[in-house]
């Protein structure tokens, strides 16, 4: 599902680079849910980017389905992280303008889906996540948890097999970070791919392996 | 792009609209402006133009005057004067003549209603008044064909002098006595703004039929004939055939600009007009200059807006917007603000120039008021506008909106 091949990265401010990865390789088979743990600057969030399509490394190739992505376009970089990937972040990053509803829907109308499809599509999310009730509320009218149970409905708005999330429950109380955890064990279980990234150990020890940054290197595997 | 998404952009402008009322200002302004002042630069031009119209539109004045050069053995220094005979000689050697008639005029005594006023009395025909633009207050008439075969003792008078001799009083049918001969009032010009003129305004002035005129004075001397051409275009043609073919029958120079002299107003018109669109046109870039202010401001602010909009755009960008996305948004915005702007200021400028144009113009004397006064607005003016602010707000907005949309989705979505 997802290979990385001697992956760098590396960032030029100034007359300083800065490497971030050096030589990562790694495979993340379809299904399987992976937590990727590290120290601060180890390279976490820079990998979860590359591998989110988000950005694109400096050396080295990525398979995503079998297809190398490191040469796409920004456009065609888009459309990947439109259908394929879907994004949950620690902050839950949700238009602040917008309804719950809207929030789940946009990613459906960057695709062009029809009116239709969307409403069938956002009501079935939200049901899932329990919050069909609120779906006329802003993000500054719900607590944290239901947030970001809305940016979880909204990452599998186009369905896609593959859920990234950047510390989901690190913002949460724990009662809430524990109902995201149930919902991604839920997806996970349906068959989604999904690669996160925590500090958490109880968290971490969920998911099937762990991978360990160290310094943009990856620490030798242990199964979990 | 799906229709879908415009929807979507619009919700979102709707959401944010309070934030860019100041843009929105600054587009109604800026509307505002360019289209009152391109309003009163049109109006200016039209009032000048049925001012000048006061006079008579596309007419050539003949005036008799003195020999300058030596002709034929004669001396220079002659005197050079129209004759009726003038009319028909003329008419019948030059077809592009339109109209020709002939006038003259004497300062008398005029009394009626027992007052006695000194005024400018005139002799001239009926087609006196399609030249000169005499036009009768309801209830009356100028002179008509008649009249002037059969020496009517009939009178056609500026509303001046009705005021002056009757006050405010039914006018038509009373008599005047001029030179001790009664004539009848048949009609009274209505009044009208006049900026040109050769013995005081028509306002002041009492018409006779020509051959009535001449039992009060039996000179048989015109003091000017007007003609007016069949093609404006033909006006200094028709000049030099008339000096010409006096000169051939007064026995002058073809070259003597001082024998017969001319008041054309055609080309007078078309000076002038070249002025007043000098004066629009500037007027028009005035406006524009204010708008390019304006347009400067919308930019700022709409780089502002992005700014804000970082993480939004990050975000939007991180599940999967297209960059042109990202650009249709920020320019359909800018298109929201824009129409609802220039509404506005549309809406605004109309009824601003219709109030205006409510205010009555006094005809009594020619004042600045009968200029500003009446702005007018155009089809023409507002298609002006459009193109302009169009321009400007789509350059005003597209430049903030590549920045936006060239945003790296990382760096926006850590923007707090």
């Amino acid at each position: 599902m997802i290979e990385l091949q001697g992956i760098t990265k590396i960032y030029k401010m100034g007359s300083q680079t800065l490497e971030a990865l050096r030589g990562v390789s790694l495979k993340i088979g379809k299904g399987e849910f992976i937590s990727i743990m590290g120290p601060s600057g180890s390279g976490k969030s820079t990998l979860m980017n590359i591998v989110g399509c988000l950005d694109t490394p400096t050396g080295g190739r990525y398979f995503l389905d079998g297809k190398n992505v490191a040469g796409l376009t920004f456009d065609q970089l888009a459309a990947v992280r439109n259908r394929k990937i879907g994004f949950v972040f620690q902050n839950f990053n949700l238009l602040p303008y917008s309804t719950a509803w809207e929030n789940i829907e946009l990613p459906m109308l960057f695709d062009g889906k029809n009116h239709r499809k969307r409403k069938e599509r956002v009501t079935e999310l939200l049901q899932a996540v329990g919050l069909y009730d609120w779906r006329e509320h802003r993000p500054s009218e719900l607590s944290g948890g239901q947030q970001q149970r809305i940016a979880l409905a909204r990452s599998l708005a186009n369905d896609p097999p593959i859920l990234l999330a950047d510390e989901p429950t690190g913002n949460l109380d724990s009662k809430s970070g524990q109902e995201i955890m149930d919902i991604l064990m839920r997806l996970w279980k349906e068959g989604r791919t999904i690669v996160m990234v925590t500090h958490n150990d109880e968290i971490a020890a969920k998911s099937q392996r762990v991978i360990r940054l160290f310094d943009g290197q990856v620490v030798p595997e242990r199964t979990a | 792009m799906n229709a879908t998404l415009p929807r979507f952009f619009w919700n979102e402008y709707r959401k944010r609209r309070k934030k860019t009322a100041l843009i929105t200002f600054a587009l109604f302004w800026g509307t505002l402006s360019i289209l009152l002042l391109m309003s009163f630069g049109s109006g200016i031009t039209t009032q000048f133009k049925v001012a000048f119209s006061g006079l008579g539109e596309t007419l050539i004045m003949v005036y008799g005057g003195q020999t300058s050069l030596p002709f034929e053995g004669l001396a220079k220094g002659r005197r050079i004067q129209l004759y009726p005979e003038d009319i028909d000689y003329l008419k019948e050697r030059i077809p592009e003549i339109g109209r020709i008639v002939p006038e003259s005029y004497t300062y008398l005594q005029v009394s009626a209603n027992g007052k006695e006023i000194n005024r400018n009395i005139h002799g001239t025909t009926d087609e006196f008044s399609l030249l000169r633009t005499q036009i009768p207050q309801m209830g009356g008439r100028f002179l008509d064909a008649d009249d002037v075969a059969q020496g009517r003792k009939v009178a056609f008078i500026g509303w001046q002098v009705a005021k002056d001799l009757f006050g405010g009083a039914e006018v038509v049918g009373r008599e005047i006595v001029i030179n001790r001969i009664p004539f009848t009032v048949i009609g009274v010009l209505k009044e009208k703004t006049q900026n040109s003129m050769y013995n005081g305004p028509d306002a002041e002035q009492i018409y006779l039929p020509i051959n009535a005129y001449r039992q009060i004075d039996n000179s048989r001397r015109l003091n000017q004939i007007h003609i007016q051409p069949r093609e404006a275009s033909q006006s200094k043609l028709i000049e030099s055939r008339v000096r010409t073919l006096l000169g051939r029958k007064y026995r002058f120079s073809p070259d003597d600009t001082y024998a017969v002299s001319f008041w054309n107003t055609i080309e007078n018109a078309q000076e002038s007009e070249a002025i007043f669109k000098g004066i629009e046109t500037f007027l028009g870039l005035v406006g524009a200059l204010t708008l390019l202010i304006g347009a400067v401001g919308v930019t700022n602010l709409m780089y502002a807006v992005a700014k804000e909009r970082t993480k939004e755009i990050g975000i939007k960008l991180a599940i999967g917007a297209r960059r042109r996305v990202i650009v249709q948004q920020f320019l359909l915005e800018t298109l929201f603000i824009f129409a609802k702007g220039t509404f506005w200021g549309f809406v605004t400028a109309f009824n601003i120039v219709h109030l205006i144009r409510l205010i009555p113009v006094s005809y009594d004397s020619i004042g600045i008021q009968s200029y500003l006064l009446r702005p007018e607005f155009s089809l023409q003016i507002f298609l002006t506008n459009m193109v302009i602010v169009g321009i400007l707000v789509f350059l005003s907005g597209i430049f903030p909106a590549l920045r936006a949309a060239k945003s790296d989705p990382i760096e926006s979505l850590r923007y707090e």
